[in-house]
């Protein structure tokens, strides 16, 4: 078994051991689809005829995909620094690119998963959302969203020593930047400038993909603009990851 | 010289300073390969900071290290798995069995899961194969965590303070494994606060206090140099101090705990010249012990 599939299992396997993280990865998207869904039943866009799941849908998948891939690595990467796991890398033979490539293809499948049990649910007649032909332009996003909250995760994690700094720090980044980028409330109806500070912050490019994949709002240049947008964001944030990136708490 | 004659790790003035705390300093050692060589000193002496900085984990300010001809740092992939190390904290994998840990650990070797199987019987462990690691108990904790440092089978061994936390048989047992690692040729440097054990186990030891070697050698030679000598401990009342003062070889006359200890470097001489003042049955011998050296050096607390 070479070192990346066998730390991919082990890292596979403690997510999946993990309550919290099962019900944080899992439930809590869509909880808060139920939620939204409560608030605004019955309840049609006008002129479109679409529901309003079709549009908060996306934002809830979002915001879903990103918390759990940057709360994930940064997990991980302060756990196993504390733990000296790292140290045990360290001293084998195997690449720190085998460490971050194994955690990365496990936060790919993780989201796939996601994706596939949020959409399925969203999909059933309670909630009534119905993607658009294009959905599979969903895929590249969720690929491209993964990889870019797992690159910023690589900072939270050099960052915070302790479970309670991973907490605390991946929640003001990521609660705030789904509100401002429109996950849970739609853009449209924020002020000019608001709007504005949205394009600085990578969950708006997420959102916006999402979106014109399954419910076609927008248009093709905003996807590709919002997927361009996204490997800028990924190679800002990789940098960052690895020069702030420590084996261990010791000098 | 050749290869196989060359020592295992050479130090050469090492320095590590951490503000105005000295951790090591021009610290000197040699150490030949399948010695069994022990770091003793007290907390914060400088053992850990020492024993990581041969691994390569963290870097000296100044002089050289050597580890079986390579530089240890920055990482070396040729050394690496050549050596084996134990963190003074075990690291395990999150949530996983102690099976699955070890297969995990001898993959970043790119070894078969097969080994781990091996290391985990080398250890006793194999009944616990399938605990979680966070389940096991302190001693099972200790063994998997050696078992991790040998999956890939190294030259070099290093362990900081693997017996600590260890009931007396556990440490018994691991003494016999180190004995057995030893035996098969395998370097081992290691860091105790035990020095009954590192007396019986070491080739040689360094005694370390504030990152200075105090003292470097084999247990016996350190004691004999000492001059501590061998003290005998007689029931008082069978003989007068001012007696005892007077025997032929006696040194030092000292009455501790109701009895009376006498300081020797000839214990024959002054047993003989016992012999008839006091009952030789009541009368217990103790040879000096690397203990008794340590707390010499470093200086024995004032209780
Ligand atoms: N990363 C660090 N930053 C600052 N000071 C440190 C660091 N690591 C060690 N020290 C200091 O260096 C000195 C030596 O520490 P070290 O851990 O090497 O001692 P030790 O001999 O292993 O002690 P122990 O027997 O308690 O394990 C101590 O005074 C310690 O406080
Ligand atoms: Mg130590």
């Amino acid at each position: 078994m070479s070192a990346y599939a066998a730390l991919s299992r082990a890292v596979y396997k403690a997510a999946v051991r993990d309550a919290t993280t099962v019900f944080f990865t899992f439930a809590f998207p869509l909880i808060f689809l139920v939620i939204f869904a409560l608030i605004f039943r019955n309840q049609e866009v006008a002129d479109t005829g679409r529901g309003y799941v079709d549009y908060i849908a996306p934002g809830v998948l979002s915001w879903g995909l990103a918390n759990a891939a940057l709360f994930g690595v940064a997990f991980t990467l302060m756990q196993w620094r504390n733990d000296d796991l790292l140290r045990i890398i360290r001293l084998s033979p195997t690449s720190i690119w085998s460490v971050i490539g194994s955690r990365y293809v496990v936060a790919l499948g993780i989201g796939a998963a996601q994706c596939v049990l949020f959409v399925g649910v969203a999909m059933l007649p309670v909630f009534g959302m119905r993607p658009d032909p294009t959905w599979p332009l969903a895929i590249p996003i969720m690929l491209l969203a993964v990889t870019a909250f797992l690159a910023l995760g690589l900072i939270v994690g050099s960052a915070a020593n302790t479970p309670e700094a991973v907490a605390a720090i991946a929640n003001c980044v990521v609660v705030p930047m789904a509100f401002l980028s429109g996950s849970f409330y739609p853009l449209e109806l924020m002020p000019t400038w608001l709007q504005e500070v949205s394009r600085v912050l990578p969950m708006r490019y997420v959102n916006d993909g999402i979106t014109y994949a399954f419910t076609g709002f927008g248009t093709m240049t905003d996807y590709l603009i919002s997927c361009a947008a996204l490997v800028v964001f990924t190679a800002v944030f990789a940098v960052v990851g690895v020069r702030t990136f420590r084996w261990s708490n010791d000098s | 010289m050749s290869p196989i004659d060359s020592p295992a790790i050479v130090l050469d003035a090492v320095s590590k300073s951490y503000g105005e705390v000295r951790a090591a300093d021009e610290v000197s050692i040699s150490i030949g390969r399948g010695e069994f060589f022990g770091l003793l000193g007290p907390n914060g002496a400088g053992k850990t900071t020492l024993i990581e900085m041969i691994e390569g984990l963290r870097l000296p300010d100044t002089g050289t290290i050597t580890v079986l001809g390579m530089a240890p740092a920055p990482r070396n992939l040729d050394l690496l798995p050549r050596i084996g190390v134990q963190t003074q904290r075990s690291a395990f994998f999150t949530r996983l069995t102690a099976r699955e840990h070890l297969v995990t650990v001898a993959a970043l070797y790119g070894l078969p899961p097969a080994t781990a199987e091996k290391a985990l019987d080398l250890v006793g462990l194999t009944d616990s194969g399938n605990v979680r690691v966070t389940r096991i108990s302190g001693g099972q904790r200790q063994r998997l965590a050696i078992a991790s440092t040998l999956v890939h089978d190294p030259e070099v061994v290093f362990l900081d303070e693997p017996t600590a936390a260890l009931d007396p048989e556990a440490r018994r047992d691991l003494g016999q494994m180190l004995r057995n690692l030893k035996a098969i040729g395998k370097t081992i440097v290691y860091t105790t606060h035990h020095l009954d054990e590192a007396q019986t186990l070491c080739d040689r030891v360094a005694i370390l206090s504030a990152g200075r070697v105090l003292a470097l050698d084999s247990p016996r030679e350190l004691i004999a140099r000492s001059g501590i000598g061998t003290r005998l401990v007689i029931p008082a009342g069978r003989l007068s101090p001012e007696q005892a003062g007077t025997l032929d070889g006696v040194n030092g006359v000292a009455v501790e705990d109701g009895m009376l200890v006498l300081r020797t470097a000839h214990a024959a001489r002054v047993l003989a010249a016992l012999d008839g003042a006091a009952d030789l049955d009541d009368v217990e011998t103790r040879p000096a012990t690397l203990e008794d050296v340590y707390l010499e050096l470093i200086g024995a607390p004032q209780a």
